[in-house]
Order: C-alpha cells, then structure tokens, then sequence
C-alpha cells in the first residue's frame, strides 16, 4: 500500500485495550466510597496494535468473547479504550445491525431519513440518494409502508442499502450478510467490492469463513482480546479452525458412569486424521465396550457443526438380527463416510450406542474427534449436492462464487478461491 | 470518496473530550438532534385518532378536577380571585416537567440499540424528550390563553412573557433530566427514586394550594426551582408582584444543572455504553 502521497491508516490502534467491570455498582457502594472495595474486571481487548489502510477489506475472526465486538465499537467511535488510542479517519458506517434507528410505526421512507442521518448524511444527501438507496432495496413500491409490516428480509435490504449508501470511508460490518436471501446476499457483496474498489476501508466481521475468505485479502484473528494473526485470510481461518478445535478439545470430558464405553478415531486409510478433504474416503473406527447387559442397542454416526448444530446422523441396529450384549462383551464398530460437508469447517465426530429406542445414550467417543475440512469455495450449508451450472447450453465450470457483472476489482477478491 | 484532506478524523482516548470539542460535537448534531425529536413526535401519537390532543387534554382534565375539588371542598382562595385559573397556569406546566423529566431519564438507556451501534453524544436522546413536548406546551399554552378570559381574568401584555417562563421550564428539564439520564445508566434506582420524587414534589410546589397558606414557611417553597417558574407564569397570566426571589433560584438552578449536565455527559460520553 505505498501510495505515492503515502496516505495515513484508515483505521490505527496502538496498545489498545478495554476493560468492563464485571460487577455493577450499586448507588449505595457510590456513595460510600470509603468502603471501596475490590472490583473485578474483565479486559475484552488488551495491548491491542493493528493497521489497516485505505481501501484495504480486513476480515475479523474468533469465537464468541474473543474481543470482536468490542474492537468494532471502538473502531465506530461508540466506545473508548481504557488503554491506548483509536485513531479512525473518514466517515465511519458501523453496520453493526442493520436498521439502526428504525421505527416500527415509521414508514420506509422516513426511516430511511432517519438513518440516513444517524450514519451521518446531511437530509440533503439523503434526499440525493433516496432513489438509489430505494432501488437497491427493491422497495420501491413499498417504500411508504410503515415498515412493521415489513418482512424480516425486507426489513434487512431496506437497512444493508442505507448503509452501503452513505459512501463511508470506512465500512464496519458485523454478521450482518447472515441474513436475507442468497441473491441479495450476492447484491451485498457486490456492492461491497464496489465500495472496496472506489476506496472504502472494510472490516467485516462474520462467522461465515466463506464471507471471510471470498472478501478478504487479509483476516485478523482475534482471541482473549489479543490479536493472535493477522495475514493472509486463508491462513487465519485455518488457525481460527485449530484454535476452536483446542477449545472444543478442552471443553470435553468423558461421561462417567456410562454402561458403555466407546473408543474410536478417525483415519484415512490406516491413519488417523483430523483433517480431510471433501472427497477423502474416511472411516470412523471404534470400539465398544459394554459393561453391563444391553439388549438390542443402536449405533449412531452423528456430525456437529461447530456451532452445536446437527450436520449429518446416520442410525443402525448394531447386526442384523436382535441381539444382545454382556457385561465385559467388547465389539468393533466401523463408519464409512465421505465428508461432503458443504462450505466445509470444523466438525465434531460422534460414535453413539443408544438404547433401542434411540433415546438414552449409553456410550459415546470419550475423546472428542474432530475433523477439520476446507471451505469448498461457492458452496454454502452442511450438504454439497455438486451443483453444476449451464446457461444457454455453455456449462461453468465449478468455480468461486460468480457475482453480478461490472464489480470493478473483483479479481482481488475471487483470486483466494481459485486454488 | 477516501478524501483524507476533508474526512473527519476520530482520536479516542482513554480522557474524555475537551470542553470545546465536546460542545462542537454536540452543536454539530443540531440537524440529528432535530430529526431525532421530529421522529419522537411522529411516532407517539402515530396511530392515535385525536393524536397530539392527547398530550393536553390529560393534564387539563387533572387541572379542572383539582380546581373543582379544592375550591369547593378545601376552599382555597388566592389573591386576584380565580382559583381555577390559579391552578391552570401551575398545572400545565408541571404536567410538561412530569412528563418529560421521567422519559428523559430512562431515555439514555431505553435508546441502547441505537447507542450500541452508532455514535452520537448520548446526550441527543436525551434533549428529544424535552424538545418533542415542546409541541403540547405550545398547545397548552393557547388554551391556557383561551381559557383566562373565561375563568375572569384579564389579557394583559404581560402574556408576552409567558414563552419565557416556558424557555426557564424547559431549559431546567433538560438540566435536571440530562443528570438523571446519565444517572440513569449507572444506577438504575434513578428511575424509581424520581417516581417517588416527583410524588412529593408537586405538593412542595405551590400548584394546587396557594404558597402563602404556609404563612411563614411559605419563604422555604422559593428554595424549589419550580415554585420560581409557576410563580413566574401566574404573574404572567394572572398579575400580582413579581416573584423575584423564587424566580432568581429558578434561573440559577437552571443554569446550574445545565453546566453540571454538560459536564457529566462530556466525561462520560463513550463510557455510558459499556453499561448499556
């Protein structure tokens, strides 16, 4: 970025840190402050330095309570740092949740003064892009609704577009593209590439490592409050990845008291692997061992996204016929499995023995297995149907997500997915 | 569009703002400040059939129950003869002050999914208050005009005075509310602490009884602000001396809560929401 004026960093923290405490206080400990006592605080961002510079989109990654939000607050001017200094230049647009200021009872129209106005634009300005804004949101005909009668994703277009709307200079964005449909999803991103090619500084933050990795040349990963990398945004969503599977990893304990104990890992070929590509032919190879009489259990094949939701569950009667088990019985479960698992991530491996019904656990996995698989670029969701597109006869081949025509610019940004 | 050279420049600190740049902001937020108060308007009575009627019928109903019950029941009399009058004037105003103060406090923290996510001095979701009753005191104060002759008494120049009296009210709510605002978001009893206040308040300001039923305690009414500001607006409406000590603590007192208001809100701006 050596621009030959040598512009400033958009955005400069030096030795930030902030600091809440964790303990209200109550209007009688104020008014005796001779009885001051020990407050406990909790430092969300601490001894904080990073630079990012004009034009540049940075992605923020790190799990919940990792210090993102609070240095999005920051960087939007809401809060101060109890440490060091934030230094931000140009018209800040936090799109921290879309429809900041929004009225139920107002229509679209005057919400869009409204936060128009809040974001920063003179009434005149918003008076000069009400059309455009409008036309984004592709509202045009609802535009004098009160906006309580609004759908939730209509709701969110008529926010995204104020915001995008405002030609910050530097555009916060905090998981908001979670939202909406797929193609205003498309439109969003569009637009920000737009914004990013005419010079707007973005920080995007997103638990969506697709989001990170098709906008962001360069990603933040963020944990405790410290910056733990900052780099190329494959990387960092690759270190983002471990460290969530340490945490996962340390957060598992074993069931105690369980009339089955199950032992299993996860190998490729003969090897255990805790991380596999798409295609990857893998096996989950365990051993049960049941410590008191089961009649007729079940086995469970069960993968969780690391947000705790179920991506896939596969189900059997352990053999063919009824059949029960003794104390001390031992048997040697096998699942084979392709991990397809869509826009890819870190997933968390379950061998189960349940009771008939599928209701009780009896046993699972006392070591947690996690599998880590790469982000298939274009691909959203738990399932990879291998979709293949063809218009007007020519097939595409697949490849990263293609958006609208004329995003100037835009091959900074597919260039990370085509691998 | 990155035009480095015009583009605001944000330094946060862990201090707050110099006094000057403090007031700069806030004066820079004028167009918000009045959109802002446009917006509270409109949405208040948004869906009401008799909409802003609402925010003066209230207060006048109350007026006429306290004249009817205590100049019949108690049998207070006041110099310059209408009673009813007499309570009017102290009602309408105070009904603005107890409307606004309440919502004024609560305001910081009530507007918290707006301050999470953008900035603007907090102190702007307090002024809304105050400035979008404006409307209804304006109103208030026709009928108040339409209703001396009828109660007998006389339209006198000194009615020009009146928006004065209502500037003295309306800069002390938006002191006394600001402080309590900020207040507020640290110690949640504020709420409720003012509830019962203002219980008590309305009996220690001469509204519904005359002052100098208290014979020689009377004089300790003049140490509350409020007495000053109904005190002024009777001898507006109604004649009679000039209450000039009651009025000279009201002035002060404005003044007063508005420097101290300025202060809480400068040190604590970008502080507030960390509690929000």
């Amino acid at each position: 970025m050596t621009a030959p004026s040598a512009p400033l960093p958009a955005i400069e923290l030096d030795g930030v840190g902030k600091r809440y405490r964790l303990a209200e206080r109550s209007l009688v400990q104020a008014l005796r402050p001779s009885r001051r006592r020990a407050v406990r605080h909790l430092w969300a961002v601490r001894d904080l330095d990073l630079r990012v510079e004009p034009g540049e989109t940075v992605g923020l990654l790190g799990h919940n309570g990792a210090g993102k939000s609070t240095l999005l607050r920051m960087m939007a001017g809401v809060s101060e740092p109890s440490t060091g200094r934030v230094t931000v230049r140009g018209r800040v647009a936090p799109l921290i949740s879309v429809g900041v200021g929004f009225h139920q009872e107002l229509t679209g129209r005057e919400n869009v003064y409204v936060n128009g106005m809040l974001l920063g634009l003179t009434r005149a300005e918003v008076e000069a892009r009400f059309d455009e804004i409008v036309d984004f949101a592709e509202l045009r005909d609802r535009i004098d609704t009160p906006v309580k009668f609004y759908s939730s994703g209509m709701f969110m277009r008529l926010g995204f577009s104020v915001a995008v709307h405002v030609d910050p200079d530097v555009l916060l964005v905090d998981e908001v593209l979670a939202v909406g449909d797929v193609a205003f999803q498309l439109k969003c991103f569009d637009r920000m590439r737009e914004l990013s090619a005419r010079g707007t500084t973005i920080v995007l933050v997103s638990h969506s490592m697709h989001a990170i990795g098709l906008l962001c040349p360069r990603a933040l990963l963020v944990q405790g409050g410290r910056l733990v990398f900052d780099g190329p945004s494959e990387q960092a969503i690759e270190e983002h990845h471990r460290l969530l599977a340490l945490g996962m990893a340390a957060a598992d304990g074993a069931e105690p008291d369980e009339p089955v104990t199950v032992d299993a890992e996860v190998r490729r070929g003969d090897v255990a692997v805790a991380r596999a590509e798409q295609d990857d032919e893998l096996r989950v190879v365990g051993r049960v061992r049941f410590d008191a009489a089961v009649d007729d259990p079940r086995l469970v094949f069960r993968v969780m996204s690391e947000d705790g939701q179920l991506a896939y569950q596969y189900d059997a009667p352990m053999g063919h016929r009824h059949r029960s088990y003794r104390a001390g019985d031992v048997a040697a479960a096998e699942v084979r499995f392709r991990p397809a698992l869509g826009a890819g991530g870190t997933f968390r491996l379950h061998l189960l023995v349940t009771d008939p019904e599928g209701r009780r656990v009896l046993g699972q996995n006392r070591a947690p297995l996690l599998l880590y698989v790469p982000p298939r670029y274009g691909v959203q969701g738990f399932a990879d149907l291998g979709a293949a597109v063809s218009l007007d006869g020519y097939d595409f081949p697949h490849r990263p997500l293609t958006l609208g025509p004329g995003a100037a610019g835009a091959d900074a940004f597919t260039g990370a997915g085509e691998r | 569009m990155a035009d480095a050279g015009a583009a605001p420049v944000l330094v946060l600190e862990p201090r707050p703002a110099t006094r000057r740049a403090w007031l700069r902001e806030v004066a820079s937020f004028w167009p918000v400040l009045r959109m802002l108060a446009a917006k509270e308007f409109k949405t208040r009575y948004r869906g009401t059939t008799f909409g802003v009627v609402w925010a003066v019928v209230v207060p006048l109903l109350q007026a006429t129950v306290l004249a009817v019950v205590f100049s019949r029941i108690a049998r207070f009399e006041v110099e310059g003869g209408s009673y009813a009058a007499y309570v009017l004037t102290g009602m309408l105003l105070w009904s603005y002050f107890a409307t606004s103060l309440p919502a004024a406090t609560t305001a910081v923290v009530d507007g918290s999914n707006l301050a999470d996510k953008v900035w603007f001095p907090r102190v702007l979701l307090i002024l809304t208050v105050p400035l979008s009753n404006l409307i209804g005191l304006a109103v208030t104060h026709v009928i108040l005009l339409g209703a001396l002759p009828i109660l007998g008494a006389d339209l006198t120049l000194r009615l020009l005075a009146l928006p004065l009296v209502a500037l003295l009210l309306v800069v002390l709510t938006i002191g006394l509310g600001s402080v309590l605002g900020a207040m507020h978001v640290y110690f949640r009893d504020t709420k409720y602490l003012l509830q019962a206040a203002l219980l008590v308040w309305i009996y220690l300001t001469p509204i519904i009884y005359p002052a100098d039923l208290l014979g020689r305690w009377a004089g300790l009414l003049d140490a509350n602000p409020l007495t000053g500001v109904v005190g002024l607006a009777r001898w507006a409406a109604l004649g009679g001396a000039l209450p000039t000590r009651s009025a000279a603590v009201a002035i002060a007192a404005a003044v007063a809560l508005l420097v101290v208001a300025a202060e809480v809100h400068r040190r604590h701006d970008r502080r507030f929401v960390d509690l929000l």
